[in-house]
């Protein structure tokens, strides 16, 4: 454009704006700003609602069926590691990922001496999976029969935001599959084929893992959660995730 | 003048050198070791029952001054580690007078059921078992040192004097310890912890002996940085 046709452009400011367009501009930043705090709100009060009473579902209530869930006893745990073993036999698990692995923790008790606490993490299969929400080809989700978290290694992309999102540090990025890969209960390898129990749970010597369907009430993991008495905790359950593996001490 | 002076420094040299070359001789005991007087010169290791269980020659016939006949050949067959082909070749055999236990009673020498690391090799660092589980330990010095427990208070009633053989066998487990077996036998409560509480004492885990593992590795060999 040549100088002398710049100088006769009206300007741009808001001076020769007309009202109208001002106006219409205003109104989509205020049902931006709108948008964003209604989805605020929303989100808070959802997460005050779920979990009040503590983090075992409430009797009766259990979206999925069977409810697997695994119970962990915490204080038996010595890091034998037949577990992990038996997973990776089992599920062809290379050495450089883990489906469950154990963690160590170390506290002062009397005597000025430390204690060793073992602590197997595994998927929490989440009612609320970070990595479901994250997955942008839905290679990943929740089964709506059994509430596992399962994989279709077809549509993973391996963009691993899944492996990012996820509270417990859970999955891994399998070479040989080229999708990423988590623990799914052994479903495909063990109960699908009419086991009962998930390969960790049958190798456990210390009877530290305990598999099933919590909307039995005769199932252990069912009595082991409603014990009088008992502490039951999950891991991180500031994440928001509602996980299913539960930890007790009893 | 000078020629006398020469002269006798050279002797006194001369004397002086053959005087210290003299008393520098071995003493009796350092002479060339005659093994056809005084039997193999190097130790004598037995594998069975146990492993890593040893005699030595030179301080039966050399310094006790024993002759060939006191052992061979009624308690011993001339012959290096014929012994250990015996099934009676055990502590229980020595109790009785065989073997060892012929002089080791008490009386003529210091009872075999005593200073038991006289000939048994006493592990420096903790023995480590894998089956039935793997990651667990334990230390000697634990027992031994801090708690003063002598050899006896485990050994042979309990385990055999040696690294590895407990878990040989099938009913090395926790509910034989619970039974009283093993280190039930102290540890249920009373004399010490029980062994169903206070379980990553022992069981410290893969993790646990893998650390261990490098700790050692890098105080014994180097790091080879």
């Amino acid at each position: 454009m040549k100088i002398k046709e710049l100088e006769k452009l009206q300007a741009e400011s808001p001076d020769t704006l007309p009202s109208a367009e001002r106006r219409s501009l205003l109104k989509i930043g205020l049902a931006v700003t709108g948008v964003y705090l209604g989805g605020t709100i929303l989100s808070l009060t959802s997460v005050k609602n779920v979990r009040a009473e503590g983090v075992v579902p409430k009797m009766g209530k259990y979206p999925f069926s069977p409810h697997y869930s695994m119970v962990i006893r915490e204080h038996l745990c010595i890091d034998c590691e037949l577990c992990k073993e038996a997973c990776v036999e089992t599920n062809n698990v290379p050495p450089y990922g883990f489906r469950t692995t154990i963690l160590e923790r170390r506290r002062d008790i009397v005597g000025g001496e430390q204690e060793t606490i073992f602590m197997p993490v595994l998927c929490n299969h989440c009612n609320r999976p970070p990595c479901v929400r994250v997955c942008p080809t839905t290679a990943t989700w929740k089964d709506k029969k059994t509430g596992i978290v399962v994989m279709n290694n077809g549509r993973c992309i391996g963009c691993k935001t899944c492996m990012a999102a996820c509270p417990y540090n859970a999955r891994y990025f399998n070479e040989e599959k080229r999708a990423v890969d988590k623990c799914n209960f052994c479903w495909d390898t063990r109960l699908s084929q009419g086991e009962e129990n998930t390969a960790c749970v049958e190798a456990c010597p210390a009877d530290v893992r305990v598999f099933g369907d919590l909307s039995d009430p005769s199932s252990r993991v069912f009595e082991l959660l409603h014990a009088p008495e008992t502490i039951v905790w999950v891991l991180r359950p500031e994440a928001g995730a509602v996980p299913n593996v539960y930890y007790t001490n009893a | 003048m000078k020629k006398i002076l020469t002269i006798i420094s050279s002797l006194l040299v001369l004397v002086s050198y053959v005087v210290i070359a003299a008393s520098n001789q071995p003493a009796a005991d350092q002479e060339p070791y005659d093994e056809d007087t005084y039997g193999p010169e190097a130790r004598i290791i037995w594998n069975k029952p146990v492993k890593g269980a040893f005699f030595d020659h030179k301080t039966h016939t050399m310094d006790m001054e024993l002759d060939c006949e006191s052992c061979h050949d009624e308690l011993f067959e001339m012959e290096t580690g014929a012994a250990e082909a015996y099934d009676d070749f055990n502590m229980a055999a020595m109790a009785d007078g065989l073997y060892c236990g012929a002089c080791h009673d008490g009386s003529s020498a210091f009872s075999s059921d005593t200073q038991c690391a006289s000939c048994h090799l006493v592990p420096e660092g903790p023995i480590v078992w894998t089956k039935p589980v793997k990651g667990v330990i334990f230390e000697h010095e634990t027992h031994t040192e801090e708690m003063g427990l002598d050899c006896e208070s485990c050994h042979s009633d309990l385990f055999l004097m040696q690294a590895g053989a407990a878990q040989e066998n099938d009913d090395f487990n926790m509910e034989s310890l619970y039974e009283g077996n093993y280190c039930g036998a102290c540890h249920d409560g009373s004399t010490a912890f029980a062994s169903n509480t206070r379980c990553t004492s022992c069981h410290i885990g893969v993790r646990g002996v893998a650390r261990l593992m490098g700790e050692k590795a890098e105080t014994s060999h180097g790091s080879g940085h």
